[in-house]
Order: C-alpha cells, then structure tokens, then sequence
C-alpha cells in the first residue's frame, strides 16, 4: 500500500469535541421532527399553506441560501488556515463567515419586517405560525454561531490556536456548518415546495 | 494558500451555488407537482451529504457518522414526501 492509499484509507476522528457532535445530532433531530410536522400539517391545510408560500420571496430565500453556504466554505478555509499555522489568515475567513451571518440576519430581518407590514402575525394561519416559528428558531442558531466564531476570532487574535492546537476551531465550524445543513432542508420546504 | 484541498472546496462550494440555483429555478418556473416536490427533496439530500462529507469533514470519518447524517435526509426526506403524496 502507498503513501496516498494510506491516507485515503485512513478513519479519522471526528472534527473537534466529541460534545459538539451530539449537540448536533440533537438538534438535527428537533429541527427534523418540525420539519416533519409542517409536511403533516400542510396536508390537511392544502390551500392555505399553497398561498400563503406564494407570498414569500424565493429570490430572498435563494440569496439566503447562497450566503449560508459561502459562509459554510469560508468556514472550510478558516480550518484549513489554521491547520497550516496560520491563525492571521484563519482569523479574515472566519471575520467573513461572521460578515455573511450578519448578511443573512439582515436579510432574514427584512423578510420579518415585510410580514409585520402586511399584519402578518403568529396567528395568522398555520403556515405563517411555521414560518415565522421555524427561521426565528433556526435566525437563533445563526446568531449563537457568530458569537461562537467571533469568541474564536478573539482566542486566534491571542494566539489560543496554531497548527497542533486547533481543535477550537474545527468545534466552531461544525457549530457552523450545522447551521447551514438545517437550512438546506427548511429553505426547500418552506420557499420553494407545493 | 491555495491548496488542492482548499480548491476542491471551492469546486464543492460552486457545486451547492448551482445546486440552490437550480432549487430556485424549479420554484419559479415550473408549477407545483410530485415530480418538483421528489426533485427539489433529492437536491437537499446531494447539498447535505456535499457539505457533510467534505465541508464537515465526515468523509474520513467513521461510517456510523457518516451514515446517521444520510439517514438523516433520508428518513426526514422520505416523511415530507409521504406528507406531500398524501
């Protein structure tokens, strides 16, 4: 067997605390029973759900999308700065990532405000309780995550992390990429399925 | 530094932006149906397992891991569409 076979053969550990993971898989799981539910309540409720989703914008939904996921990536660099001892250039990734996170609450707030305007409540109908329900729940997490990232750029700044010390990191970004994962699900089935 | 890894990153990030193009595209152009519901779900399972397996880094992970996340879109995928088929 080769070097480069070794490698590619080689079962790693899994990405920063082991705590992080089943914190992920936990929330995974709420966010999957929601899921489910809104797909059982929709089918009682066809009309309702159908145009009231219409009245959604995609475009802002796909904007959203497209930041999470180069959020999601810059996210990658900064892992793969760090791991090459590079805490300077780890620390501009995960500055972007926070950026981006900031770029999809502005986006996500303005979504808010446009419903409020039309007097779009909780209370409205089923759909906008989901809504409304499941992107502040997940807006929640992406805010918990830029607090994690921005407590991470702060270690980085102080030298708290280096190329044999970086599991700090690789937690931060998981806690990231969780986040983005969720949305990959709620943004179809919110925006973009009837 | 641009590594190979750091580029093929880039080629998975490009994937996803296409991928949620693509999503965006179905929802505005093509009406409602069975077929865009099993299509835009089957896009969420690739986009999942693209950001699981080499953002998440699972790929070289244990199995178990690796298949609870695949199980994950699957089962919670496989819901949804019973929901919409009903």
């Amino acid at each position: 067997m080769n070097t480069n076979t070794a490698l590619v053969n080689k079962t790693e550990d899994l990405p920063g605390d082991f705590a992080i993971w089943i914190f992920i898989l936990a929330e995974m799981l709420v966010f999957g029973v929601m899921f489910i539910v809104y797909a059982f309540a929709r089918s009682n409720q066809l009309e309702v759900f159908n145009a009231s989703q219409l009245t959604l914008s995609r475009s802002m939904g796909t904007l959203n999308t497209i930041i999470l996921i180069t959020s999601s990536y810059f996210v990658v660099r900064a892992v793969s700065a760090i791991k090459s001892g590079d805490s300077r250039q780890s620390g501009r990734w995960l500055l972007g990532t926070i950026f981006l996170g900031g770029m999809f609450v502005a986006v996500k707030l303005w979504e808010f405000k446009q419903k409020f305007l039309a007097g779009i409540t909780l209370e409205t109908n089923d759909f906008y309780m989901f809504y409304l329900t499941l992107t502040f729940f997940h807006l929640m997490h992406v805010l918990m995550g830029m607090i994690i990232l921005a407590c991470i750029v702060y270690k980085l700044k102080h030298g708290g992390y280096s190329a044999q010390e970086h599991f700090g990191v690789e937690t931060g970004a998981s806690f990231w990429h969780m986040v983005d994962l969720l949305w990959i699900v709620l943004f179809p089935l919110i925006y973009i399925i009837r | 530094m641009n590594t190979p890894l750091n580029r093929f990153a880039t080629l998975i990030w490009l994937a996803l932006v296409i991928l949620t193009v693509m999503t965006f595209c179905i929802g505005e152009e093509v009406s409602a149906g069975k077929t865009v519901m099993l299509s835009v779900l089957l896009i969420s399972l690739v986009k999942g397992q693209l950001i699981a397996n080499y953002f998440m880094g699972l790929r070289h992970v244990s199995w178990l891991w690796r298949g609870i996340i695949l199980g994950y879109f699957v089962v919670v995928g496989s819901m949804i569409a019973i929901a919409y088929l009903k």
